[in-house]
């Protein structure tokens, strides 16, 4: 079996040649683009927001453990539920048993990355029960049978066409158009039936309100809204650190959240949940229920240089970004969240050796650091998971003992001189048999893709040394 | 409907919390806060005039009346675009009036669902609710489930809210601070800030009005008594 990292230089090299894809990729971040231009220019002092961001979101991290208390303590006051998952194992668990202890059949979910992260679809699917997601992204990658792309925008590598097709043979084969419109039309007409059936409603949550003891969601097309109010039961699954101190934070939370995610000034519904249906209401679920899940997230908390992961607010900003993401996609990299922060965070949730080589996936141009808006320095930690891999002994052996030759010879310059000797000959030999590229190449890496750099005739000590000669003592 | 205190059974609370307590532990450098002094957004000097402006942006309808009468009026004409079927109405005194105002052509023949018959139905052709709060800064309505549940603003293709230009505030946090300060979750179990009708750019990010819920949203904005 291939292991993480052969699987994603697979993918990216057939992703990075795949034209369509990367048409579709390219007008989707070229609109992406110029909405956050413009939803940047709507906010007076961008700089001021990303900072004040950063505090907010750090003080909640930085006393994660009162909050997340606070929270609960108001959630469970008004007859809702708080549980608290170790692990995504039993997060899937509670909500497993609790629908089929309160016979559900149908649950309908809005767009939710940590039900992702613990797999509970396929865990609810094997319980006999029908799950829908009802994001229009979501839906789409559902009814592909494969993982969202992309962390806010799930369907961003298909275009319309293929869509319809997809339409077509999964719900109605009478459809014709490829109309976006017409597209979102079909799904909701079909959701709208899940809707009113389902017992239960699954949603995640972008911030959990400590004071307030709510929970906030951010959406746009109104699924969140109808899986929140409409089934009998409500179940919240989120991470630990989406916890914030003060309702008032969602002020310059939200706006920013919406300017990064996709350019809006504000998400369409800004949504605060604090219980089932009171007395008196019209509507609303007679049963709501709130998993906390740690799953690896509390083990950050004690990495002084990384401790800043746990701000993210999932705005996906830094794989709009980033050029690595922007070539080879969000399904190559394999795993819940793709791009900059996946590469982050994933060692830490899957194991730093099955998942270092995402510590690569980067030219550590910065990029996604100069976005995030709560300014975590991503490029930097991917370059500390790479020396954590190392020093954790994650790498190849082949790399070490090429480290250690190398190390050997820098500290040598005659065994650093006679090496550069061997490999210049050895190089033009290879060249020479039209061996360029092949697995007897050592720059094979490089040259399989590429005409190979043209070898210099001497090496640099010798140029300097007879220009160090022709000058006489002014290059000196 | 428990308004009780729950027990839920977590065998694992506790080992969390001692978790996240090992993990804080952990003494982190971190840099130097926020300059207070620093004005995030521009502050809105003309509350009305941006309520309209971003009402455009986010491509809702806000029509601006001078009194209990031409609201009625108005309340009409959105009613009468409208297919035949049932709208939903938020049980309150003021909707009773404006929609016997608006009666006779628009309302005739066309059933209505109050807020305290229960939920709105899924066919409702419009639900008509008041707002809390309106918001100046980004063209938003905060509702609450005292604003006839949580379906009013979500069910139906069309919203229709009913406001008062003194319930505009100038931006998000004054609102936020008045759900706080109002203890509103005291009393509601939801509330929602709504900035525009239900849409998604989820197809080549080709922004599509009307998602899952309300395809126009409708203020009726009225300045005099």
């Amino acid at each position: 079996m291939s292991t993480a990292a052969q699987r994603f230089l697979h993918d990216a090299a057939e992703k990075s040649a795949d034209l369509m894809h990367r048409e579709i990729i390219r007008r989707g971040m070229d609109s992406y683009d110029a909405a956050h231009l413009k939803g940047r220019a709507r906010i007076k002092d961008w700089e001021a927001a990303r900072q004040k961001c950063q505090e907010i979101k750090r003080e909640a991290v930085n006393h994660l453990d009162r909050y997340l208390l606070q929270f609960e303590e108001k959630v469970t006051a008004r007859g809702g539920h708080v549980f608290w998952a170790a692990n995504g194992e039993e997060a899937c668990a509670y909500v497993t048993n609790l629908a089929t202890r309160l016979g559900v059949r149908t649950v309908v979910k809005s767009k939710s990355m940590v039900t992702e992260e613990i797999h509970l679809t396929p865990a609810l699917e094997k319980a006999g029960i029908k799950v829908w997601e009802t994001d229009l992204g979501e839906f789409i990658v559902q009814l592909r049978e494969e993982p969202p792309y992309h962390i806010v925008t799930p369907a961003m590598h298909l275009n319309r066409g293929q869509i319809a097709k997809l339409f077509r043979e999964k719900l109605d084969p009478a459809i014709t158009t490829d109309d976006p419109v017409e597209l979102m039309a079909v799904a909701r007409r079909k959701l709208r039936e899940a809707f009113f059936a389902a017992e239960m409603g699954i949603s995640g949550a972008n911030f959990l309100v400590a004071d307030a003891g709510v929970i906030a969601i951010s959406t746009n097309e109104g699924n969140g809204r109808l899986c929140t109010s409409v089934p009998r039961i409500h179940v919240v699954v989120t991470g630990i650190e989406k916890v914030i101190p003060r309702l008032e934070d969602l002020a310059v939370l939200w706006p920013v959240l919406a300017t990064s995610g996709t350019g809006q000034g504000i998400t369409t519904y800004g949504t605060l949940i604090g219980g089932p249906r009171r007395r008196g209401e019209a509507d609303g679920p007679e049963e709501f229920h709130v998993v906390l899940v740690d799953n690896g997230r509390s083990q950050l908390l004690a990495d002084a240089e990384q401790r800043e992961v746990l701000h993210c607010i999932r705005c996906g900003a830094c794989l709009n970004i980033c050029p690595v993401f922007r070539h080879v996609g969000g399904h190559t990299y394999g795993t819940t969240y793709p791009g900059p922060i996946g590469s982050v965070l994933t060692p830490h949730l899957n194991g730093i050796k099955e998942f270092q080589h995402l510590s690569y996936a980067s030219s550590l141009c910065g990029a996604c650091t100069s976005v995030c808006p709560v300014k975590i320095d991503l490029h930097h930690h991917l370059l500390q998971n790479r020396r954590n891999a190392v020093s954790a002994g994650a790498n190849k052996p082949s790399e070490r003992w090429m480290f250690r030759a190398w190390r050997y010879a820098m500290l040598r310059p005659q065994s650093y001189e006679l090496g550069g000797w061997a490999m210049r000959k050895a190089l033009r030999l290879i060249y020479r048999l039209g061996l360029a590229g092949s697995a007897f190449d050592p720059m094979q890496v490089w040259n399989c893709y590429r005409a190979p750099v043209p070898l210099p005739v001497e090496s640099f000590r010798a140029q300097w040394r007879k220009s160090v000669r022709s000058n006489g003592d002014s290059a000196t | 409907m428990p308004t009780e205190k729950v027990q839920t059974d977590n065998p694992s609370r506790e080992r969390v919390l001692g978790r996240i307590r090992a993990g804080l532990r952990t003494a982190v450098v971190e840099p130097t806060a926020l300059d207070r002094g620093r004005v995030i957004f521009e502050p809105v000097s003309d509350p009305l005039e941006r309520f309209q402006r971003e009402c455009v942006a986010n491509l809702m309808e806000c029509a601006l009346t001078v009194d209990c009468a031409a609201s009625a009026r108005e309340l009409a004409q959105v009613l009468q675009s409208l297919p035949a079927g049932e709208i939903f109405v938020q049980d309150d005194p003021s909707l009773r009036r404006l929609i016997e105002m608006a009666a006779s052509a628009a309302v005739s023949g066309r059933p209505i669902r109050w807020s305290s018959q229960g939920a709105p139905a899924e066919a409702s052709q419009a639900t008509l609710t008041l707002a809390e709060v309106l918001i100046a800064q980004t063209g938003s309505v905060l509702v609450t489930a005292a604003c006839g549940g949580r379906g009013a603003s979500v069910v139906a293709p069309c919203h229709i809210i009913y406001a008062h230009v003194a319930q505009l505030v100038p931006n998000l946090a004054t609102a936020l601070g008045r759900i706080s300060q109002q203890r509103i979750f005291d009393h509601n179990s939801f509330a929602c800030v709504i900035s525009g009708s239900s849409r998604t750019a989820d197809i080549e990010k080709i922004l599509v009005q009307g998602a899952h819920g309300p395809r126009r949203l409708v203020v009726i904005l009225q300045s005099g008594s």
